[in-house]
């Protein structure tokens, strides 16, 4: 999509670190932690992924659904809105506002597969009316700008074409942070470049000090990125299971 | 009337009181209601929910999404949208008429000035679409709404598409017939910002001869139509064109001089005419560069939208706006007439000829979705199959509409490529 960044409603609605960082109340009363936070919302980026394989959609409307289930938990709770209903109803709404349907029913079967666990048991009924809630979470504003168009083109023009998978599958990691709902695409998707630049041992700096970008931000999200890969290792199953287990506690 | 005492009554989302019912749009009852938070007027469109089961009605949510990012004085502003007893509702600014309505009432008589500052407005609004990357797929003067002060807003965004990317495939299977160009017609799925260029070119024709310009009444009728006016185009001309999908020869006929089809316009206005006329698409004129063309700066000024010829508001009762409603042209609603051309059809439960076009319709659907597109058949969607229809220009507009729709649904089930 190669409509205007800068004008949309994407870029005004960029919010601050801190802002994203907010554990809704009701969440906290059942001992939900910053990195419980994090960790779930991670979880379900995972899931939307897992499912979005199954019923085949491109990259893009899986990077809109995982940006439409941040954008909702800014503002609503866990505990109000099921991150396992959530997720596959972003897929769902997704591939809608991404012009490339994909039919409630065939979510509904695939989830099933992914999982034999109850808690992840929902029905088409539940999915749609999700949806509208998900409207409403997102207040009805549903284009995302995405890194990867911005990423193809640098790439280009950096004569980098041999680092486009290794910076496209970096893009498609940084879904599991928050970086999309805080920053630009194309800072992110210079970011990325440089991360693969690093890894290569390829020098770039002549080529990104022409650019008329701070280069700090880039930097930092490339920080952002490498932490985000060393805590990534550290992450268990157990250590999920404990934060959607403290979801799951009747209050 | 009970009904109407009850929706007087009724105040939704807690701000908003329903009136009268203004006409059955795309995808859902709208209605008249004040908006007590502004103490304006406005129009709110219920959106039926999907019978098979699909949520958030498709077109609906294309609409939304680009409205939402649309904000200009000349598109219909989308002032909110909420979820309503399992519906969702959106609500609009209020609009008192379409051009549609300026065009057909023989008691206005349009200047110069007034063509010129209609077709400003229009062009205006496509400009910031285009600066945003969108199509708008679904120009006529039934979708250019005009407000309380003359204003004309496009509107009806459910056929609009983010545009962009130079490789991205789209459906050729949009616009009404009358205001498709010629690329579309002959299948292009590339294409960009030049068929609506195409489709406001129709317009301002038609503003000039108050009827549509090119009646063409099945795909190939309206090449026909399209080369009996400008002639069949030359390879020089447009030399893409033999590439297109569903090229075929057409024999040679002459065009006629924009002259002889306008004598009353001015040399400038066929001078505009005659490049938003173009037949390639890489020729035809931007919307942005006819909005600078001369045509624009010289006399007559535009005229102020306040002091645009407008038909008068209606005030019948009920009843006489329903006894008004030809009952041939589609099913009864409680509407004014000069609405009704905006009315769709139920998808199911009403006699007459729409119902048939609707079954037919969908075996079109089924063959397609089956894969097994007769190539023999390259008008699948070629009404002119309902010949024994007569054509009214409401029915064929709404059933078209609402058939190409569901085609469009149909086919963005399959991921489209990046």
């Amino acid at each position: 999509m190669a409509a205007n960044f800068w004008t949309s409603s994407h870029y005004k609605q960029l919010l601050d670190q801190e802002e994203v960082d907010v554990v809704q109340p009701l969440d906290k009363e059942k001992g939900i932690t910053l990195e419980d936070f994090k960790l779930i919302k991670m979880h379900m980026a995972n899931y939307i992924g897992r499912l979005a394989q199954n019923v085949k959609v491109r990259q893009r409307v899986v990077a809109t659904a995982i940006t439409y289930m941040r954008r909702v938990y800014t503002r609503k709770s866990m505990t109000e809105y099921d991150p396992r209903l959530v997720a596959p109803t972003c897929l769902y709404l997704a591939s809608k506002a991404e012009e490339s349907t994909v039919q409630a029913r065939l979510l509904v079967f695939y989830i099933r597969k992914i999982y034999s666990d109850e808690k992840y048991r929902y029905e088409i009924k539940d999915i749609l009316e999700m949806e509208m809630k998900i409207l409403e979470g997102l207040n009805y504003y549903l284009v995302i700008f995405h890194p990867y168009r911005a990423l193809s083109q640098l790439l280009k023009d950096a004569e980098m074409n041999d680092a486009t998978q290794l910076s496209w599958g970096l893009v498609n990691d940084t879904y599991k942070m928050d970086l999309i709902l805080i920053h630009p695409p194309h800072l992110i998707a210079l970011a990325c470049i440089y991360v693969a630049s690093v890894l290569n041992d390829k020098e770039s700096t002549t080529w990104f000090e022409e650019l008329q970008v701070d280069m700090n931000v880039v930097k930092n999200i490339s920080m952002e990125i490498l932490e985000f890969y060393d805590y990534h290792q550290k992450i268990t199953d157990e250590r999920i299971n404990a934060a959607m287990n403290k979801l799951s506690l009747k209050q | 009337m009970s009904e109407v005492d009850h929706l007087l009554t009724k105040k939704f989302a807690d701000r908003y009181l329903k009136r009268e019912v203004l006409g059955e749009g795309t995808y859902g009852v709208v209605y008249k209601a004040i908006d007590t938070k502004t103490g304006g007027t406005v129009a709110i469109k219920k959106i039926r929910l999907g019978k098979q089961k699909e949520g958030v009605n498709f077109t609906a949510l294309r609409e939304i999404k680009l409205l939402k990012e649309l904000k200009d004085p000349n598109i219909i502003e989308l002032i909110d949208a909420f979820p309503h007893k399992g519906n969702l509702h959106l609500v609009f600014e209020f609009m008192e008429t379409d051009l549609e309505a300026v065009i057909r009432d023989r008691n206005i008589v349009l200047s110069p000035a007034d063509i010129k500052s209609y077709l400003q407005m229009t062009l205006k609004g496509l400009a910031y679409c285009h600066k945003k990357w969108v199509l708008h797929r679904d120009m006529k003067p039934n979708n250019l709404l005009i407000g309380s002060r003359g204003q004309l807003k496009l509107a009806d965004f459910g056929l609009a598409r983010i545009f962009g990317s130079p490789d991205r495939r789209f459906t050729h299977q949009v616009f009404a017939r009358w205001y498709r160009a010629p690329e579309l017609l002959f299948g292009a799925k590339q294409y960009g910002p030049g068929v609506d260029v195409w489709a406001a070119a129709c317009i301002f024709a038609e503003l000039l001869l108050r009827r549509p310009f090119l009646q063409g009444n099945s795909d190939i009728d309206q090449l026909g139509k399209i080369f009996a006016a400008f002639g069949t185009p030359k390879s020089s001309q447009w030399p893409d064109m033999v590439y297109l999908p569903d090229y075929v020869e057409y024999q040679f006929v002459p065009g006629q001089s924009l002259r002889s089809l306008f004598p009353m316009a001015s040399d400038d206005a066929l001078d505009l005419l005659s490049k938003m006329f173009m037949y390639d698409p890489k020729a035809r004129i931007s919307v942005q560069q006819a909005l600078e063309h001369r045509y624009f700066s010289s006399v007559p000024p535009p005229t102020e939208p306040a002091l645009l010829p407008r038909p008068p508001p209606k005030r019948e009762s009920l009843n006489s706006r329903i006894s008004d409603f030809n009952p041939q042209e589609g099913p009864t609603v409680l509407s004014p007439p000069r609405k009704s051309r905006r009315v769709m059809p139920h998808r199911e439960g009403f006699e007459g000829n729409e119902y048939q076009v609707d079954k037919i319709d969908d075996h079109a659907n089924e063959r397609q979705a089956a894969g097994e597109r007769n190539e023999d058949v390259p008008m699948s969607i070629d009404f002119s199959v309902f010949g024994s229809r007569p054509p009214p220009r409401p029915t064929i507009t709404s059933a078209d509409r609402s058939h190409l729709k569901r085609k469009l649904d149909l086919e963005f089930q399959h991921p489209e490529e990046e």
